[in-house]
């Protein structure tokens, strides 16, 4: 899981070849069902975005921009992530990474680019200290499990 | 500013949390059970302040004790800390559920298998 506030690491086994993940994960219509309606094409530099529903409370305009980066089939998509409302919001990147595991696929999605002078990053950082948040999270998988 | 009278559960979890000692212990405590004498041979503390700070994690729902014998035993409760985790990096919870859902999506798929 995730070491660093910068980044969120979330990975998920699939008992499905990488070329039928891929194709989830990247054909609009199936992507619009896990994800978010979208006008996505697997092109590097193709421009599109996400709709989502408006999240007042945290300022959220329901709109994602993102620009493809790269395509690596069915090996790696690799997106930038940003509020389309907010010129200043933090151009994030999202990443998908298959590998095959046996007769299944792992995917470990990346998500980077989080300011880390956000105040509430700064607060966790204040409070949760050095690595002491991702062994929190180690451990918290664990104990979830056991 | 007038002050707040009344903490919230979350307020007690960040105020256990933000002792450097507290989140050892917890540490500590997240590789397994461990009685209160041994948390103090461990951290060689007297058992008033090991008693003290496991009061804390007590009361911000962070562990949970059981009488065995004469002995207290100290276990992690993970309710709050996954709610900490949420709190945290909201966006982790949206991608762990995003990954979840694109399993449901995969296995209704026909083809490639």
């Amino acid at each position: 899981m995730t070491e660093d506030l910068r980044t969120i690491r979330v990975d998920q086994f699939y008992p499905h070849p990488p070329a039928k993940v891929w194709r989830a994960l990247t054909t609009p219509e199936l992507m619009a069902r896990w994800l978010m309606p979208n006008d996505f094409r697997a092109e590097p530099g193709h421009r599109f975005t996400f709709q989502a529903r408006p999240v007042g409370a945290t300022g959220f305009s329901g709109v994602i921009a993102c620009e493809v980066l790269e395509v690596i089939p069915p090996h790696r998509l690799r997106i930038s992530w940003a509020d389309a409302a907010q010129a200043d919001s933090a151009r994030t990147e999202v990443s998908w990474t298959l590998t095959a595991e046996g007769t299944g696929t792992r995917v470990l999605l990346e998500h980077s680019g989080f300011d880390p002078d956000d105040p509430t990053q700064r607060l966790a950082r204040r409070i949760m200290g050095g690595g002491w948040r991702g062994r929190v999270l180690a451990s918290l998988a664990a104990v979830l499990d056991g | 500013m007038p002050r707040r009278v009344k903490e919230s559960p979350l307020d007690q979890l960040f105020a256990a949390l933000a002792n450097p000692t507290r989140r050892d212990v917890l540490d500590a405590l997240l590789d397994g059970d461990r009685s209160a004498g041994d948390l103090a041979r461990l951290f060689e503390m007297s058992r008033p302040s090991v008693s003290e700070h496991l009061r804390a994690l007590r009361e911000a729902g962070l562990v949970e004790e059981r009488a065995v014998g004469r002995q207290r035993i100290y276990r992690v409760t993970a309710t709050p800390l996954a709610g900490l985790v949420d709190w945290l990096s909201p966006y982790e919870r949206f991608w762990r559920d995003r990954l979840a859902a694109l399993g449901g999506v995969v296995d209704r798929m026909d083809g490639d298998d």
